[in-house]
């Protein structure tokens, strides 16, 4: 980590910065990740990288054959 | 200034180490699983299959940043060519080219709403185009010029219509009242360049990546961090909030990408390639969060499963240096842009 510190009062700053920091609320990893993985497994099903398009219709980036009206 | 061994500034670096120390054991206490202990009975992700559906050609020099509009359908790029190019990936048509008075452009932005688009680069500005008027010569009209960096314009972007937030290479962070062509916010945010910027889900808070190699956590309206966040050993290039709101991706330059969790504090994830040799340029995360996405100098988008932090793939087919990634907002699409002067859109 590197702070570059010019004087007293920057270094005051950094330190009553770091004090507030380290005195925060943290939760457990456990439950942390728990939660991340829940959102995740609860919008699985509308993640196109996940599961795909459901048919080729439901994709915009597909080629047309037909003329479309944009 | 206070000679170095000053008895009080050695009291306060003291005191600094003593609450970094106090950090990394409050971090400790809650590191009661790894993510391998909680995630690893999960089914591996399948193998993303991403394929260049639309090779945007156009810009003639390099493209330095890529950002799809609300609309998940176009996309804005700035290119060192001097031009801002609007597309529309759907079909690949260029929408709006846009001439810029500077040519050293490194960051682009969409609104959400899809009216206005905004860059700036070495530059030192921000300049704002309204895609909805043109000015006598056809282009888009410059609304807004924000002016006083004292550094490259290196990230921003819209919170909506009338708002944007930029960082920059003085350090600092602005946030800016575009009606009032005010700034609203202006403070140092890191101890280096500031090079990225993401906002959370519910625009409430977001995320600053710098060179200073940290991360930090702010509330909209605050000059002081909400929580800072280390774990990579070189300049942070990229950073991407999460979905969920709990968590966000980075990109660096010490060739990894990471996963810190927020209510945590920690670092819960490190993602590395096969291959470890080139820095990560960008990062996007896909709709739901269960892939990581990084641009590479290597030419390459890496892709992780974020859970089982397992390896991919990659998306080839750029020939040089990927130096933004953008996914679109209903993660049907991944937009890169590139070193070799082309767009790639990756469905």
């Amino acid at each position: 980590m590197d702070m570059m510190i010019s004087n007293l009062q920057q270094q005051r700053q950094v330190t009553e910065q770091l004090r507030r920091e380290a005195a925060i609320k943290r939760i457990s990893v456990s439950q942390a990740v728990l939660e991340i993985m829940k959102y995740i497994t609860e919008h699985e099903q509308e993640d196109c990288l996940l599961v795909g398009f459901s048919s080729q219709k439901a994709n915009p980036f597909r080629e047309k054959n037909s003329c479309t009206l944009l | 200034m206070p000679p170095k061994d000053d008895p009080e500034l050695q009291k306060l670096r003291k005191e600094l180490d003593d609450m970094m120390k106090k950090i990394k054991e409050e971090q400790d206490k809650v590191a009661d699983k790894t993510l391998q202990d909680i995630c690893g009975d999960m089914a591996d992700a399948p193998k993303v299959r991403l394929t260049t559906k639309k090779l945007l050609k156009g810009h003639i020099n390099k493209v330095n940043s890529v950002h799809f509009s609300g609309d998940s359908r176009h996309a804005v790029t700035g290119s060192l060519d001097g031009k801002l190019i609007i597309w529309d990936t759907w079909t690949g048509n260029k929408v709006q080219v846009i001439p810029l008075r500077s040519s050293w452009v490194m960051s682009v932005a969409f609104a959400p709403s899809g009216n206005y688009v905004a860059c700036g680069g070495m530059d030192n500005m921000c300049t704002i185009y309204d895609l909805n008027n043109r000015d006598s010569t056809g282009a888009a009209k410059i609304v807004r010029e924000l002016l006083g960096y004292e550094g490259f314009l290196s990230s921003c972007r819209f919170l909506d219509d009338k708002t944007i937030i930029t960082g920059s290479g003085d350090m600092k962070i602005c946030l800016w009242d575009l009606e009032a062509g005010k700034r609203s916010l202006e403070f140092e945010a890191h101890s280096g360049d500031v090079v990225s910027i993401s906002l959370s889900p519910d625009s409430k808070t977001y995320i600053t990546g710098s060179v200073d190699k940290s991360c930090r956590l702010w509330d909209l309206r605050d000059e002081k961090p909400k929580q800072t966040f280390f774990g990579h050993t070189s300049d942070v290039n990229s950073v991407c909030f999460h979905p969920s709101g709990y968590a966000f991706a980075t990109g660096s330059e010490d060739k990894t990408s990471r996963m810190f969790d927020i209510r945590s504090d920690q670092n819960v994830a490190t993602y590395c390639p096969p291959n470890s040799t080139s820095g990560f340029t960008s990062c996007g995360l896909s709709f739901s969060g269960r892939y990581v996405l990084c641009g590479s100098d290597d030419s390459s988008v890496h892709i992780w499963d974020t859970l089982k932090n397992q390896h991919n793939g990659c998306l080839t087919g750029h020939e040089n240096r990927i130096t933004s990634l953008s996914v679109a907002g209903n993660g049907m699409a991944v937009a890169t842009c590139s070193w070799d002067n082309n767009v790639r859109v990756w469905v």
